[in-house]
């Protein structure tokens, strides 16, 4: 019954990717994000029956970066900041839907190949993370925006994070480090808005820019 | 006790952000005099770590961090030069900077278990990102938004590379500790085919942050857009660190008997970063990034050099050491010549030999060094590898290998000519007139360059024992 569940949640992330693939703003890439987020970080819930403390504090501590904070502050650094809400795509739309279909469809059939005896129950787990992992790296190659870049990069740890909890318990333990990356994502969001902050004064008065620095 | 080396300059770097300017550029100096001390100290008994599991002292990682140690203690000497000459704006989040660099760097080679490489290998993205965004232009920034969005993608990638290694033990049943050397005794029970997979993805994770061509795009950028002393640690040791996390994988290959395939593949990746560097180097308009291309050759050689196996890796490590020596000389030169014309063009400087005498001599022998000209270490390790490569039958690699240093050196040549004697372009800008060659500002260089000098001729007998132990591990030799 539960792994119907996580199949559930699984296909509606896969839905979402080729959601991420096809939007044109940042708001809603945002949502994506934050969404893909929860549901990665909510599935290890499902598929280890009972938990440890410290494991179920790192997932928490995951849904609470990757599900809230990191969304939240783009969030708040999109509004702020005049920040282009346009992906500024490299590789159009319906060429990445495309890509985004024929990756589904890619990663599920890889999968059926290696054979993984922890994941063998459900069916969507290691498609999903393949799908991920390559939306991230697809989304932070053929976007201009910074911002759409950054969150491609969280993609790319979503993915990695799932595929590291469906592997086995000792993987799941590297990929609690994974929440470092997340600092490193926040760096870039940090030197994003510095450039806007950049941008914007440039043209105004460069003292000021100095006034505000220190 | 192990611990020590890498807390002490965490602990100094984080005094360094609130002591006054005058005190913390002492302190720079002074904690890379205990650091030398420490690793010196470390190399002689090397006693066991506090954390067995996690930190080990090893060959590789003794190597790397003598040169960590010496480079920083010198690189510190000119700092305090530097800052003198050249205000910045921001000096105690420098310093601090620095420190915690230093830090980072250390526990790279320290680390033993293969999460707390990964994790200080992330460390050392995040405390160097700071330095490369010390000037605070736009320009800085892109080279800092390059640098970190291109880097964490390669870490990310080590991380995947981590996760299939998991992956292999849980399949081989191998119940070891996460360690490199609790590893490699059972390396020939991982399962191969995800152990291969692995070592792909840490190749190109670890390999981004090395500057290996295709993933060295952030590299030119983030090193002439650092202040000189900083692009002297970037690139004299960060990308030996890098390194390391390669080697010390590809010790768990060859243990397993997947040595061909991991050799192959550093071999792809170091003929593609030489091709790489000599195409560009040809059309650089600036020194520093011209610097930056040649830092991106040498790691390529020392890659090849380690795929060619035996007595390549033997040339590997000669070049690793060399390079980290003489080319943090050339960037701390650089550093002299931007204060001295206050331009980055190749173009808008000359005559140097007539304007900066003492600092064209240390570019200049810099220059011949890193071309592997034999007085210097550079040729020895070129020429271990090109014998190497004949020997196992590499001749394309070798023919590749050969004609592209030939391009870098005609290159190269070119543009520090251009530098050293011809006359300056007329940009009507005056050159910062108050510029001084202090001793602070040359002397590290000299030593820099002597060192690289005497370790040619005269290896002492205990170094030459840690490398060959280092070279060992991973099948070479002196054979």
């Amino acid at each position: 019954m539960t792994l119907y569940t996580v199949d559930t949640l699984l296909s509606l992330v896969l839905l979402s990717v080729l959601f991420a693939f096809g939007s044109s703003r940042v708001p809603a890439l945002i949502k994506v994000m934050a969404f893909q987020g929860i549901v990665v970080s909510i599935i290890p819930f499902f598929i280890t029956p009972d938990m440890e403390t410290g494991a179920v504090i790192f997932t928490i501590a995951t849904l609470v970066i990757r599900g809230v904070l990191i969304p939240l502050s783009i969030h708040v650094a999109i509004r702020k900041v005049a920040i282009q809400r346009d992906v500024a795509p490299i590789v159009g739309y319906h060429a990445s839907l495309f890509f985004g279909l024929g990756l589904i469809v890619a990663a599920a059939v890889i999968s059926r190949y290696l054979n993984i005896p922890s994941i063998s129950d459900s069916q969507l787990l290691f498609p999903a993370a393949i799908s991920l992992l390559v939306t991230g790296m697809f989304l932070l190659m053929a976007r201009r925006n910074a911002i759409a870049m950054v969150i491609g990069y969280i993609m790319l740890e979503n993915g990695i994070y799932l595929m590291g909890t469906t592997f086995s318990l000792r993987a799941r333990h590297i990929v609690e480090f994974g929440i470092l990356l997340d600092v490193l994502a926040g760096v870039m969001i940090m030197a994003v808005i510095l450039q806007n902050i950049k941008q914007t004064f440039d043209d105004v008065d460069t003292s000021l820019l100095r006034t505000l620095k220190e | 006790m192990v611990e020590i080396v890498f807390i002490t300059p965490f602990v100094t770097g984080l005094l360094a952000f609130v002591l006054p300017k005058a005190f913390s550029r002492q302190l720079l100096v002074l904690t890379g005099a205990v650091h030398l001390l420490l690793s010196v100290l470390l190399w002689q008994t090397s006693p066991r770590a506090w954390f067995a599991e996690y930190f080990a002292v090893t060959p590789e990682g003794l190597l790397s961090l003598l040169v960590i140690s010496l480079l920083f203690f010198l690189i510190a000497i000119y700092t305090t030069g530097y800052l003198a000459a050249h205000r910045l704006k921001s000096e105690n989040v420098f310093t601090g900077f620095m420190l915690l660099f230093l830090s980072t760097m250390t526990m790279v080679t320290l680390s033993d278990h293969i999460m707390v490489l990964w994790i200080a290998i992330e460390a050392t993205t995040l405390a160097s990102a700071p330095l490369i965004y010390t000037h605070r232009s736009g320009a800085s920034l892109e080279a800092t938004w390059k640098y970190v969005l291109i880097c964490s993608v390669g870490i990310a990638m080590a991380l995947v590379g981590s996760l299939f290694l998991t992956l292999s033990m849980e399949l081989g049943g191998v119940t070891a500790a996460m360690s490199f050397s609790a590893l490699a005794p059972v390396a020939d029970q991982l399962n191969p085919a995800w152990l291969k997979a692995g070592f792909i993805f840490i190749v190109v994770g670890y390999g981004t942050k090395m500057g290996l061509a295709p993933m060295h795009t952030w590299l030119p950028d983030a090193h002439s857009e650092a202040p000189s002393p900083a692009s002297a640690l970037l690139s004299g040791v960060l990308l030996n660190c890098a390194y390391l996390g390669i080697f010390k994988t590809n010790k768990i290959m060859v243990a397993a008997g997947l040595g061909d395939f991991s050799g192959t593949i550093l071999i792809v990746f170091g003929l593609l970063s030489i091709i790489a560097a000599a195409t560009y180097i040809l059309k650089q308009t600036e020194y520093k990034r011209m610097l930056a291309y040649s830092s991106i050759e040498n790691m390529g050689i020392i890659a090849l050099g380690t795929g060619i196996g035996g007595l390549g890796v033997y040339g590997a490590v000669i070049c690793m050491i060399h390079h980290s020596l003489i080319k943090s000389s050339l960037f701390l030169s650089s550093g002299n010549i931007l204060m001295g014309y206050n331009d980055r063009l190749i173009a808008n400087t000359g005559q140097m030999a007539k304007r900066m005498p003492k600092t064209f001599v240390a570019f200049f022998a810099g220059f011949a060094g890193i071309s592997g000209f034999p007085p210097f270490g550079i040729f020895i390790g070129e020429l271990f590898i090109i014998m190497a490569a004949f020997k196992s039958g590499h001749y394309l690699a070798a023919i590749v290998f050969i004609f592209s240093l030939c391009v870098i050196f005609a290159g190269f040549a070119g543009q520090v000519m251009k530098i050293c004697f011809d006359n300056p372009a007329d940009t009507g800008k005056t050159p910062a007139p108050d510029f001084r060659e202090t001793p602070r500002l040359v002397w590290p260089q000299y030593i820099l360059l002597l060192t690289s000098l005497i370790l040619c001729f005269f290896i002492p007998d205990a170094l030459y024992q840690t490398i060959v132990d280092a070279v060992h591990a991973i099948g070479g030799g002196l054979q």
